[in-house]
């Protein structure tokens, strides 16, 4: 039949066509190298994925232009961990393995959740693929309990992060909302998801520590769409409220009906998962989820530094190139890119692909080395967290943005000199 | 000496509980009687609940509707004209699934209309995740939560009480269709026997359709009722509400209607009482726990009796 004989043809000139491009991009020397990038990309999480991925995008090109990365040519592989809107730990894996298994990769950037991270570390840490996220504040990440997440090399790490971990995010809501709120009576309240349970247990412990009280705290599941008779039970009785989770799993909700449930006056106080600082309206940012009128008194930490040296020449190309303001991950993602990037640079030897990957590890995790990037010279210590351990205070104005409201910043504190 | 403010925090919870409780029993209704006809646990029913949701909120876009409204009689007449027009579609869409879905399947072996069933659920949320996206979507409150009355010192939203008054006049108007109109005669005899009713001259296709459209109506009360209350609605509300309300239908005894309502009242309270004790971390747990132990005492559920029999 001519038609079979017509479609073998087009079979085997797609499967030709197909090895051509896939062979240029290895070989040795000079070639291409890919950055892989795992971020929640769709759905409600573009707020949070879409400005971190851009930071990436931006340091690419900028090496590219410049031919910053030892003369290697730098692309992405972009992978996508949200499924039906929110962020998927099992797709995170599968993105991992994705990446994993394309040799061109020698680095990533990326997730932006923890629980996708616990999920994704043992597949890279099989490759020996060198991993920075620019978000996860997961104590058990780098830390104590790590262990379990590299099964495979258990000496040798290869996950770091520029965020500032949850063991300094929760405290300093706490001390936060103490020393700079005035608060005394708390009522913590988490979504039971690994990341809000443990800023909400740091947070309790740190408030209590300072002589707070912690009238009532609970744990609300995903599945919760009524938590009215949540702020009923501690209604008279609190002072500020701490949500430990993000806007998705139940933060944007729970603080549009505790101020239907009467409490609006008393502060909600939350980890970055709340301030994701999108504006009103954009989707699903808090003050979209919360509506505008209830996201007054609505503070928010973020595991990161603010004042980056020179934040307006990194705007201006920021919004040079994406026509929008940076979101609060972009910088943090940039500057594991210039890590990534200046690592790839001192590979510039390197005879393969599996080489340049290994030296990119090993590179990352001589902890005198120093990175100069966006958000100063930072170095990694031997679990793979930074030297900086900024912590930044938001607060929103529901007068912002013609009326849309947005998040203002407050201030900053460099937690690595007090802890 | 009784604390005053714990009195006052229980009331407060006793309306929450019953206000959840309520939204609960109006799935649950459809749930129940949709089983007790054609003996099919109709799982595209509670995205029928998040479809009424929807189509609430459009509807008052269209009109203009989009916040808080103080002139009473406004309020009335815009709340009857959205539970209208919203119980109307959602009825049709009901009807419309029955008609292509489980229809033509009607005497094929039980499982093939329960994986349709499945299948029209994934694709009612899909439609509607592609309509108005994947993340929660703001729902005018016409009624503000925030007008308040007092009552043994706690601050009982006026909503709470609208909405079960409007909850028990929907169950209320219910029980009397279903016990005293030839139509309601002829459900109750199709669910005791179908063959035979078919034999006394009742047209089996119409009164079917009339179930699914009574029930997929009342689903959509409680979606506008739902965007009323919470101000929230995302394209996977169905999933969660719909199991919890399909729990409520089981354990009151499933094809029983009475049961339904009981059985959504009671998850409502066992849900604002576990938060209320500290166990919100339980509360699904919980829930199921009770359904477990109510269906091992009496396995045909608290009230079971089908839709059709009488003691």
């Amino acid at each position: 039949m001519s038609f079979r004989k017509l479609a073998a043809t087009v079979g085997a000139a797609l499967i030709v066509v197909g090895a051509c491009t896939g062979s240029s991009g290895a070989g040795n020397g000079k070639g291409t190298v890919k950055i892989g990038v795992d971020l929640p990309l769709s759905g409600g999480e573009v707020a949070n994925g879409e400005p971190t991925f851009n930071g990436v995008q931006l340091a690419v090109d900028e090496a590219n232009a410049a031919n910053a990365a030892g003369g290697y040519k730098l692309e992405i592989n972009k992978q996508d961990d949200a499924k039906d809107g929110v962020h998927n730990p099992d797709q995170g894996a599968t993105n991992a393995k994705t990446l994993v298994a394309d040799a061109a990769v020698v680095g990533m950037v990326g997730p932006f959740n923890s629980n996708v991270a616990r999920a994704i570390i043992p597949v890279t840490n099989e490759a020996g693929l060198a991993q920075c996220s620019p978000a996860n504040t997961g104590v058990d990440l780098t830390k104590t309990g790590s262990e379990k997440y590299r099964p495979k090399n258990p000496n040798q790490r290869n996950y770091f992060r520029v965020a500032t971990p949850d063991d300094v995010q929760g405290p300093a809501g706490a001390q936060y909302a103490f020393n700079d709120l005035g608060k005394k009576k708390a009522y913590v309240l988490d979504d039971t998801e690994a990341f809000g349970k443990g800023v909400a247990d740091t947070f309790q412990a740190e408030f209590e520590r300072l002589g707070g009280t912690v009238v009532k705290r609970d744990g609300a599941p995903k599945s919760t769409t009524d938590y009215t008779p949540f702020f009923t039970a501690v209604k008279g009785q609190v002072d500020v409220v701490y949500f430990g989770g993000t806007q998705v799993t139940g933060g944007g909700l729970a603080r549009k009906q505790m101020v239907a449930a009467g409490m609006g006056d008393i502060p909600y106080v939350g980890p970055d998962g709340i301030a994701d600082l999108g504006e009103g309206g954009a989707q699903g940012a808090f003050i979209t989820l919360a509506g505008v009128d209830a996201s007054n008194n609505v503070h928010g930490t973020v595991a990161g530094i603010h004042d980056i040296p020179d934040p307006a020449a990194f705007a201006a190309k920021y919004k040079a190139k994406f026509n929008k303001d940076p979101g609060a991950y972009s910088a943090l993602a940039y500057a594991c890119t210039q890590v990534l990037i200046k690592a790839i640079a001192s590979a510039a030897t390197a005879p393969d692909q599996a080489a340049i990957r290994k030296a990119v590890r090993d590179y990352v995790f001589t902890t005198t080395n120093k990175f100069d990037t966006v958000l100063g010279t930072i170095s990694f210590d031997e679990n793979g967290d930074s030297s900086q351990k900024f912590i930044s205070f938001y607060k929103v104005d529901p007068a912002g943005a013609g009326g849309k409201g947005n998040w203002v910043f407050v201030k900053q504190q460099d937690f690595a000199t007090t802890q | 000496m009784i604390d005053s403010h714990l009195v006052a925090t229980l009331t407060q919870q006793f309306f929450n509980a019953l206000t959840l409780g309520a939204i609960y029993a109006l799935v649950a209704l459809g749930y129940t009687m949709v089983y007790g006809i054609i003996e099919l646990i109709n799982f595209a029913h509670g995205d029928v609940f998040m479809v009424g949701a929807f189509v609430a909120l459009a509807f008052l876009s269209t009109i203009g509707f989009t916040r808080s409204i103080s002139d009473p009689l406004q309020l009335i007449l815009v709340l009857v004209g959205t539970f209208g027009v919203t119980m109307i579609v959602l009825g049709t869409i009901g009807v419309g699934i029955e008609r292509f879905a489980y229809r033509p399947l009607r005497n094929a072996p039980r499982l093939a209309p329960l994986i349709t069933a499945i299948g029209v659920s994934f694709i009612l949320q899909n439609v509607v995740q592609a309509w108005q996206g994947p993340s929660p979507v703001p729902t005018p409150q016409l009624l503000s939560p925030q007008v308040r009355f007092g009552l043994f010192g706690a601050d009982i939203a006026v909503l709470s009480i609208v909405i079960l008054g409007i909850t028990l006049a929907l169950m209320i108007a219910l029980q009397l269709f279903v016990g005293r109109t030839r139509l309601g005669r002829a459900m109750r005899s199709t669910a005791q026997d179908r063959e035979a009713a078919q034999l006394m001259g009742v047209d089996i296709n119409t009164t079917i359709a009339i179930t699914f459209f009574l029930g997929s109506a009342l689903a959509g009360a409680a979606g506008i009722v739902y965007g009323l209350y919470f101000g929230s609605i995302q394209f996977n509300l169905g999933f969660f509400s719909g199991l919890k309300a399909f729990t409520a239908a089981v354990l009151g005894g499933i094809g029983n209607t009475v049961g339904a309502a009981l059985g959504g009242f009671i998850i409502g309270f066992i849900e604002v009482g576990a938060v209320q004790v500290g166990l919100s971390r339980w509360s699904e747990a919980l829930v199921f726990a009770v359904l477990i132990i109510v269906l091992v005492f009496r396995p045909a559920g608290l009230l079971g009796q089908q839709l059709g029999e009488r003691a």
